[in-house]
């Protein structure tokens, strides 16, 4: 398939109308000007499509799940149509050679110009043997990779952090990619998985602009991760009335209230959830009645305890007064007394305190 | 990673949140008015035409309410069948496009204000025209 992209999608019954519907939309979700969706239709449809080397390490596969399985068989997918993706272990037919050999054509023939994407985490214990691919280490061949690439894309919690190969222990020695790549401009697109069209919308901004969108202090792309889950929360109305659910099915759960004192890590987890939501806008953790894992930050495996609440008190004055009338002072009277015994509460609703949460 | 402050206040039940008069509305709708009054100005003497991404901005649903109401509708409903049903509704000021796009299962995905002669979206392209007519030629060589 060769050709400007708008040919291609023609063939395969795709609309102009339908393409520019889906950049319009693509620039809204990215928080791009409305006039932008127009200028990335116009570079999409007559962009080329550029080589992407995708690297799996040490991984579970489920980011390539959540994006190979986002709204099909729609435009999600589409923007697939646009890349020519070189090696993907599990998606492409080849296997064994013949699949190395086409990682090593596309590497030699797009030189200094192809994407490249990485998801999982990379082993350094025991020089690398606890992940190989054809007898190589993953870490060999994220060097070999990134030094042709003009930017490396870290898909998913274990390339853009180390995930969960890193959590505590971390017996393999897991890495991220930003440890180990220091030359190249590096985007993180975190998650446990990462919402599909954070990925889509990288490589659209990509195709478009012919640069990497803005990013943050964490290498994230500022349009998705620029605000937290909390921030965006359709229940956040009931936190700023202090109206809590304490148990997953009392009243307050019943109501829908905040998820707060569950252990919801919404409001320190930078992430599109609860505007973007999952399966095709169909719900998301906390529609669903669960609180936010946390799952895009760094660490977030050891971050002491899904089910324990946060305790970031601001402005002691002002919680406590909050807590008195919101009936929610266990949690934080305990954080501020005992902020040495956190393990010794036995409360059920014993709180993390900002020490545990950053070790 | 510094763990930002999560500020806590309460709202008292019985005190309307920030603006005046119904409850929901957030103040946040009525400059978008002014800046669609400078957008048509700048319609009529350039030619050139804008758009508002309305879910860009704080907007509560009734907010998003009291500007259609506000706007009111025109002579001209567009419907597009592309993925999804998107919707182009010509306001009761002419050029002031309300348009709406859903996906596929029917839930909204953007929505804009366009302020256009005609909304980009519904002019047909060159390019698609061309294929129109070879399209027509096929046709009439069969007669």
């Amino acid at each position: 398939m060769q050709g400007p992209l708008i040919d291609t999608l023609v063939r395969q019954g795709v609309s102009r109308r339908t393409f520019l519907k889906y950049c319009a939309t693509l620039a809204s979700m990215m928080a791009l000007p409305p006039t932008a969706g127009r200028a990335m239709a116009e570079a999409m449809a007559a962009a080329r499509r550029p080589s992407v080397i995708w690297l799996p390490f040490q991984e579970c596969t489920g980011c390539t799940e959540s994006i190979t399985r986002s709204h099909s068989p729609t435009l999600e997918g589409m923007i697939f149509d646009m890349i020519s993706l070189d090696y993907q272990e599990t998606l492409m037919a080849a296997a064994g050679h013949q699949a190395e050999d086409a990682r090593l054509a596309a590497m030699k023939d797009n030189a200094g110009k192809y994407l490249l994407i990485v998801d999982g985490s990379i082993p350094l214990g025991l020089d690398g043997a606890y992940s190989c691919i054809g007898g190589r280490s993953n870490v060999d061949m994220l060097k070999e990779a990134a030094k042709g690439a003009a930017a490396v894309i870290a898909v998913g919690s274990c390339a853009s952090f180390g995930g969960i190969p890193k959590a505590n222990p971390n017996p393999t020695g897991a890495v991220s990619v930003s440890d180990i790549i220091k030359d190249k401009p590096i985007v993180n697109i975190p998650g446990c998985p990462p919402i599909p069209v954070v990925m889509t919308g990288v490589l659209a901004h990509y195709l478009t602009f012919g640069t990497l969108p803005e990013l943050d202090d964490k290498g994230r792309p500022k349009a998705f991760f620029g605000e937290t889950i909390h921030d965006r929360c359709y229940r956040r109305p009931f936190y700023d009335q202090g109206k809590f659910a304490k148990t997953f099915d009392d009243e307050g759960a019943r109501n829908g209230w905040c998820l707060f004192e569950l252990g919801c890590k919404g409001p320190v987890t930078h992430n599109a959830c609860a505007t973007v939501k999952w399966n095709g806008g169909t719900s998301w953790p906390v529609e669903s009645g669960h609180g936010c894992l946390g799952c895009s930050e760094p660490d977030f495996w050891d971050a002491g305890g899904f089910y324990k609440a946060l305790s970031v008190p601001a402005d002691p004055l002002k919680i406590a007064a909050v807590a008195a009338v919101a009936g929610a002072a266990v949690g934080v009277g305990l954080s501020f007394a005992n902020r040495s015994k956190k393990g010794a509460a036995k409360s059920a609703h014993e709180t993390t305190t900002l020490a545990d949460l950053e070790k | 990673m510094s763990l930002d402050a999560i500020p806590i206040h309460v709202i008292p039940h019985h005190a309307s949140p920030a603006a005046p008069g119904e409850p929901g509305l957030t103040g946040n709708a009525p400059p978008l008015l002014r800046e669609l009054a400078e957008q048509v100005r700048r319609l009529l003497e350039s030619g050139e035409s804008s758009a508002i991404d309305l879910s860009a901005l704080p907007l509560s649903p009734a907010d998003l309410d009291w500007l259609r109401e506000k706007l009111g509708s025109g002579e001209i409903s567009v419907t597009l069948q592309a993925s999804g049903e998107s919707t182009l509704k010509e306001t009761a000021c002419p050029g002031i496009w309300w348009v709406t796009h859903h996906n596929e299962q029917g839930a909204v995905t953007a929505q804009f204000i366009e302020v256009a002669f005609v909304p980009e979206l519904v002019k047909a392209h060159p390019q698609d025209v061309e294929i129109g007519r070879e399209q027509l030629e096929l046709l009439i060589s069969d007669l």
